[in-house]
């Protein structure tokens, strides 16, 4: 008897808790979806609404329309954060191939080298990347922002690929090897199928972490619609139109869902990742 | 058997283009901040034909109010902050342990959730939260009794600068949460349950047992957080913008101001060095960790 009263309590404490971590954690999503749906002008109404009256999608009509096209932004922050992934997976494939498996004589100055740059403060280095792309002719560009994210993400994606490069089997490696194939093509054909889940999430990083970027997105975009990513957008739009926030709020929910949803499918390859310390 | 091939000129090869784009973008532009703190550099970014004025943005930072007022509010904005993603990221963490196994991924899909949204629209979203006269949380405060009516959260110094905090720790919790629940997994089955049941003792028990077992995966949070609330940026940018005033500016939001809004390159940079200094004296710590964290290149 004792024992089920003490499952039963338990259960109860847990739910509860469940309760007010879901409440903490949601309710500001929930509050700006709520928002998006009520007809613009009675996001002001008082006593607060708790929930709309009446809802609509008129909000987000407005926002996908010829005056905002969101979706634009969207669109930006996707060509943005593709590009910087494919860029850091190159670049810290090969990187983390020497560095996982090679010995030579720099190698440890190297590691320091990567991973200490990824504590480096970002308005420490805004001004003269600034500088350098404006030198370059790159400011409102995608560029501008493509190359830099790639760059940043460096450090966490070299380390979780080095980390799975480091246990694939010498064996098969020389295996390849005394078949004929060359650095490259051992690289390609034996690593990289094998250290798959360790690329797959450093990738998935890397695009979180260019997605929500935004001083550098900022700075280079120079109010530009046309190259703006997401996080940029939607902050200039809550400025702009500080008293519509049916607009911003339908906005940000476009903004946010697709990452969301991809987070809630990809979860266990973010916490890997979050839980090795790579979440800037 | 491991074998490892000396092959020191491939090796540099591969490691070359990542380098590259490293130095170019992270350790160049240290030098380069360093250099246009040194000159007298406003309206222009050609510190070649601006004079060279030495320590004296310094001296002239160091002298002004303002700085020290931004310096001190951004470490006690780091004690503040990170104190409370710990301490929320710890109950998060052991709250995925006590629940029944069937809600453990319902809690974890949940405390992802503040981690996915963009800093910057994160900020946005509080701002809205706690607008004065509609934002749900002056209005909670008010329907509750606890306040006669809803409070200035954002035009008040005081309450401003408590919003910060808060609305940075409502990812921060998460991010924390992630790292314990990681440190929480290593430790055995029987210790973390004898901390997390509820009941006499259960308190002590955590203050004993179960935290000296983690205290590695809290210094590492320690850390990395510490790190994010000295060169905090796109919470104060996007929730106060720095106001009132500029009672709530970092160093890093006040030096990106004093960039692209006044165009005073010089000055900004002297706050950017001082970030930068700050952050690397949390970071030597986090150096001797490195060959720890890469254990697995012998």
């Amino acid at each position: 008897m004792k024992k089920r009263s003490a499952v039963i309590r338990h259960r109860l404490i847990s739910s509860l808790i469940t309760v007010l971590i879901g409440l903490w954690c949601l309710f500001p999503v929930v509050w700006i979806v709520i928002t998006s749906v009520k007809p613009l002008g009675t996001e002001y109404r008082i006593p607060v609404e708790y929930w709309p009256t009446n809802p609509t999608l008129d909000n987000y009509r407005t926002v996908l329309g010829e005056r905002f096209t969101i979706q634009r932004s969207v669109w930006n922050s996707v060509l943005v954060s593709s590009g910087a992934v494919v860029g850091t997976l190159i670049l810290s494939i090969l990187s983390a191939y020497a560095i996982a498996r090679m010995r030579f004589r720099l190698r440890f100055p190297t590691l320091y080298l990567m991973q200490i740059a990824g504590m480096i403060p970002p308005i420490m280095v805004i001004a003269p990347t600034f500088v350098l792309m404006r030198s370059l002719g790159l400011l409102r560009t995608h560029w501008a922002m493509i190359i830099p994210n790639m760059v940043y993400a460096l450090p966490l994606s070299s380390f979780l690929i080095a980390s799975y490069f480091a246990n694939v089997s010498y064996e098969l490696e020389d295996a390849a090897r005394i078949d004929g194939a060359g650095t490259m093509t051992t690289i390609i054909r034996i690593i990289l199928p094998i250290a798959a889940p360790g690329i797959f999430s450093a990738g998935v990083l890397a695009f979180l972490g260019s997605w929500g970027e935004f001083m550098l997105a900022n700075t280079v975009s120079l109010g530009s619609a046309a190259v703006e990513t997401v996080p940029v957008a939607v902050l200039s739009f809550s400025r702009a139109f500080n008293l519509q926030w049916g607009w911003v709020s339908a906005g940000t929910v476009i903004s946010i869902l697709p990452i969301m949803v991809a987070i809630l499918f990809l979860q266990r390859v973010v916490v890997t990742g979050l839980s090795s310390g790579g979440s800037k | 058997m491991k074998k490892h091939r000396s092959e020191n000129r491939l090796a540099l090869i591969l490691v070359l283009p990542a380098v590259t784009g490293l130095i170019i973008f992270n350790y160049l532009p240290i030098f380069q901040s360093a250099l246009f703190s040194l000159f007298d550099l406003e309206f222009t970014t050609n510190w070649r034909q601006a004079d060279f004025v030495g320590l004296q943005n310094y001296v002239t930072v160091m002298q002004s109010d303002q700085f020290w007022y931004t310096f001190l509010f951004t470490l006690g904005f780091t004690v503040v902050a990170v104190t409370m993603d710990l301490t929320l990221g710890m109950l998060f963490a052991l709250a995925t342990f006590y629940v029944p196994r069937g809600m453990r991924g319902v809690l974890r899909s949940l405390i992802v959730v503040p981690w996915a949204v963009p800093k910057v629209i994160q900020a946005s979203m509080w701002r809205w939260m706690l607008n004065s006269d509609v934002g749900p949380i002056g209005d909670i405060l008010m329907r509750v009794g606890l306040v006669e009516r809803p409070p200035l959260f954002l035009a008040d110094p005081i309450l401003a600068m408590s919003s910060v905090v808060f609305a940075y720790t409502w990812k921060g919790a998460s991010i924390a949460a992630f790292f314990f629940m990681g440190g929480l997994a290593l430790i055995p089955r029987e210790v973390r349950e004898s901390a997390i049941v509820d009941g006499a003792g259960a308190f002590r028990r955590f203050f004993s047992i179960t935290l000296p077992m983690v205290i590695p995966t809290v210094f590492v949070a320690l850390l990395y957080r510490s790190q994010d609330a000295l060169r905090v940026f796109d919470v104060v940018y996007g929730l106060t913008g720095g106001g009132p005033g500029t009672s709530t500016d970092t160093l890093s939001s006040f030096a990106y101001q004093a960039y692209f809004r006044y165009a005073q390159f010089g000055r900004a940079s002297t706050y950017a060095v001082v970030t930068f200094l700050l952050v690397a004296t949390v970071g030597v710590a986090y150096i001797s960790r490195i060959k720890e964290r890469f254990s697995f290149v012998d």
